[in-house]
């Protein structure tokens, strides 16, 4: 559509059913923003959502040859997608979509106020049919995938990943800081819910991503420096010890740091004797036959275990989670360790073996007479080292009694909290992080292994802690979005980006410290050197346009234009009725 | 509009005309879980949604103060939490400088709000546009330049 096309705006007003129309009088709605500047089509609807209304948009552009559309209905975070692809079958571009919300902003927070409530839906629908008169045709843009996926961190969750995808026919570039592949569950000798040690697991996917020809490995390495965008990234890789240097062009990432098990210095008596060890230390001592307590190296008899230390602490930052992996793997533990022990204890806050057979595993640990003893929560058990013994004291909720014990080795099942250099990866890979200190994903439910950033993918415990089996599903799930991502060769991307009007640029650089994503770079070419986006690595937050000190930058479909149009609209509508501005 | 019926307007209570910035992915999402939750505010606020409360241009704010608007609300993810990175914290770097300014122009510091509301921060976003409406409320409808 040219610039010089008339807009002929639609607008429709949806009930949705009761829940707008049993507050907002939708049939007044309509009816005065039939007299809204460019309107020429004015309806009120049951469901826009549902078939009927999707087609009443189709025939009314077609009856009126409407070249824009407003929908007032529900939230546009929600319909968007929905009233876009519309538009766009019955043949406008999408970005001449504008949505009013009347339901998540009007009628359910003004239930009682019917006459307030439909007064601010009659400003929302005169701010959207304003925006809507000066929304502008954006091209559809796509970009080429690079056929290559960079893999950073090669535990379980990484090398499951580069197997899938190597196996789907795609270069991988699996990349670790540890001079060996397997991460933490290479060391570990206890696994849950099969009966396997952490090296029996591993060591086949270790073997075939060793073999596989499409997978580059690099131990010792870091990734040092990366930048581009979505399909199109550069990584430069480098080997710790060396300093050597390698470039390769990535299409996806997938960030699979892990997590770091936390040392509880300070909770009960750790680091105070040498046998209170962590989970995660008992875990890593040699396989054989007795247990040896790290002290004396004689023969272990009494064992016991505390649960959740560092996790499920309320008001601890980095600490409130629930670690997820400790119940299970304390139960499958102990239960091993009872056939060469006398005593086995556990101590808890509470118990969730709430994995596919996980509850098979503390059945059985309680069959062998593993001893399980609840504390209460505001009282946790106390632990002194009396004549070199190592003494448990502690409350049983159950027994209601004070009991002491003195096993000969202590075992605290700690926290799964994020490795040291967290915030470096976060910072390389434009990722943000949650309160538990792990990246966040896109969304929580709906798309936990994608990131906000795009091409770049989370798996494992580097998106919140978790147990080996979960960290697989998530890193199957990831190497399916790489993959897809990859096969399909090219990606598109948002046309609402921003874009440098050259010849208002002053060259301030202003624009180039305000980006959080470094797209906007000098123009060199130019004399003087002016700004200029890529667009492809541009997000659209429009801080850029909000921050040039010259008007230079237009923010594609939320312009200074659109915006103070529908700013207008609300406060001085007598003028914008009569097309003027206000002076 | 005429004075007489200016007059009218005001006997019958005065209803301060408020506009909102919501960033799309923080506080626009609360005030959407606000409806969903079916939590009461006051009907007096038009939300503007922006993808990011970087993208604010103080001149937004200062076309809405002139055109009338007896209070403005920029409302957006917690500093740390922007889905940007880093562009709440821009915002909050202008408002800074906005908030000394517009005293000095004489115009009543209570008639603007920068606030932090997280997607499922509803009450916090109800709440925000209450206070600035009482606010408002207590300053009375802003003076024009030209009055």
């Amino acid at each position: 559509m040219s610039d010089a096309e008339e807009p002929r705006i639609g607008v429709f007003i949806c009930h949705c059913g009761h829940n707008i129309a049993g507050t907002v009088d939708v049939k007044k709605v309509a009816k005065v923003a039939a007299e809204f500047p460019h309107v020429v089509f004015s309806t009120d609807e049951m469901f826009m959502c549902a078939d009927s209304g999707q087609q009443l948009i189709k025939d009314k552009v077609k009856e009126y040859n409407l070249n824009r559309v407003v929908v007032a209905s529900c939230s546009p975070r929600m319909h968007e997608p929905t009233f876009r692809k519309v538009v766009e079958e019955a043949g406008l571009n999408r970005y001449l979509y504008e949505q009013a919300n009347l339901r998540e902003h009007v009628s359910w927070c003004h239930m009682r106020e019917p006459g307030a409530a439909t007064e601010k839906a009659i400003d929302l629908v005169r701010m959207s049919v304003a925006r809507a008169a000066r929304l502008e045709a954006l091209p559809l843009k796509t970009v080429k995938v690079e056929p290559r996926t960079l893999i950073v961190g090669a535990g379980i969750a990484g090398l499951r990943a580069a197997l899938d995808i190597a196996n789907r026919g795609f270069e991988v570039v699996l990349v670790d800081k540890d001079s060996e592949l397997g991460g933490h569950v290479r060391h570990w000798t206890h696994m849950f819910p099969d009966d396997k040690s952490g090296p029996e697991v591993l060591n086949p996917m270790i073997e075939k991503a060793r073999k596989h020809k499409r997978i580059t490995i690099l131990t010792g390495s870091k990734v040092r420096e990366f930048d581009g965008y979505i399909g199109n990234f550069k990584a430069t890789i480098e080997n710790i010890k060396t300093g050597d240097q390698k470039e390769f062009d990535i299409g996806a990432v997938i960030v699979t740091t892990g997590f770091t098990p936390f040392k509880p210095y300070g909770y009960f008596g750790y680091g105070e004797h040498p046998d209170i060890v962590t989970l995660a230390e008992l875990q890593m001592m040699p396989p054989r036959k007795d247990l040896l307590k790290p002290s004396d190296k004689t023969k272990a008899k009494k064992i016991a275990f505390i649960g959740c230390v560092g996790s499920r602490e309320y008001g601890k930052k980095g600490h409130e989670h629930c670690s997820r992996y400790c119940c299970s793997a304390v139960a499958k533990a102990a239960s091993d360790l009872r056939d060469k022990m006398d005593e086995v204890l556990i101590l808890y806050k509470s118990i969730r073996t709430y994995g596919k057979g996980h509850e098979d595993i503390h059945r059985l640990a309680r069959s062998k007479f593993v001893i399980f003893s609840r504390y209460p929560i505001e009282k946790e058990p106390t632990v002194e080292i009396i004549d070199g013994k190592i003494t448990i004291k502690w409350e049983d909720v159950f027994a209601d009694e004070e009991l002491i014990f003195q096993p000969d080795i202590l075992v605290l099942a700690t926290a799964m909290i994020p490795p040291e250099d967290i915030e470096e990866t976060a910072k390389l890979f434009s990722l943000t992080r949650s309160a538990d200190g792990f990246f966040n994903p896109e969304h929580i439910k709906l798309a936990p292994v994608t990131t906000h950033t795009a091409g770049i993918m989370i798996a494992g415990t580097a998106q919140a802690a978790k147990n080996a089996s979960e960290s697989v599903i998530d890193a199957s799930g990831a190497a399916a979005k790489a993959v897809a991502l990859m096969a399909r060769g090219e990606v598109e991307i948002e046309s609402t980006v921003s874009h440098v009007l050259s010849d208002l640029c002053s060259s301030c650089h202003t624009c180039i410290t305000a980006c959080p994503y470094g797209a906007i770079s000098m123009d060199e070419s130019h004399d003087p050197p002016v700004a200029l986006v890529t667009e492809a690595k541009c997000h659209g937050c429009g801080t850029c346009a909000a921050a040039c000190p010259s008007n230079a930058i237009v923010m594609m479909h939320s312009t200074d234009d659109q915006i103070i149009s529908m700013i207008q609209a609300y406060l001085s509508p007598m003028t914008e009725s009569e097309g003027g501005s206000v002076q | 509009m005429s004075t007489e019926a200016q007059t009218q307007t005001t006997e019958k209570e005065w209803e301060p005309k408020i506009l909102a910035f919501c960033c799309n992915w923080c506080s626009y999402a609360g005030a959407d879980l606000a409806g969903t939750s079916r939590i009461q505010y006051p009907p007096n606020a038009r939300i503007i949604r922006v993808n990011c409360t970087g993208r604010i241009d103080i001149e937004f704010i200062l076309a809405a103060l002139d055109l009338g608007a007896d209070g403005v609300l920029v409302s957006g993810c917690h500093p740390g939490d922007c889905h940007y990175t880093s562009g709440n914290l821009k915002m909050r770097a202008r408002w800074a400088l906005f908030e000394k300014a517009i005293e000095q122009a004489g115009i009543d510091p209570r008639r603007i709000r920068l606030q932090w509301a997280s997607a499922s921060e509803a009450q916090i976003f109800a709440d925000g546009v209450r206070t600035l409406v009482e606010q408002v409320k207590e300053a009375g409808p802003i003076r024009r330049s030209w009055e």
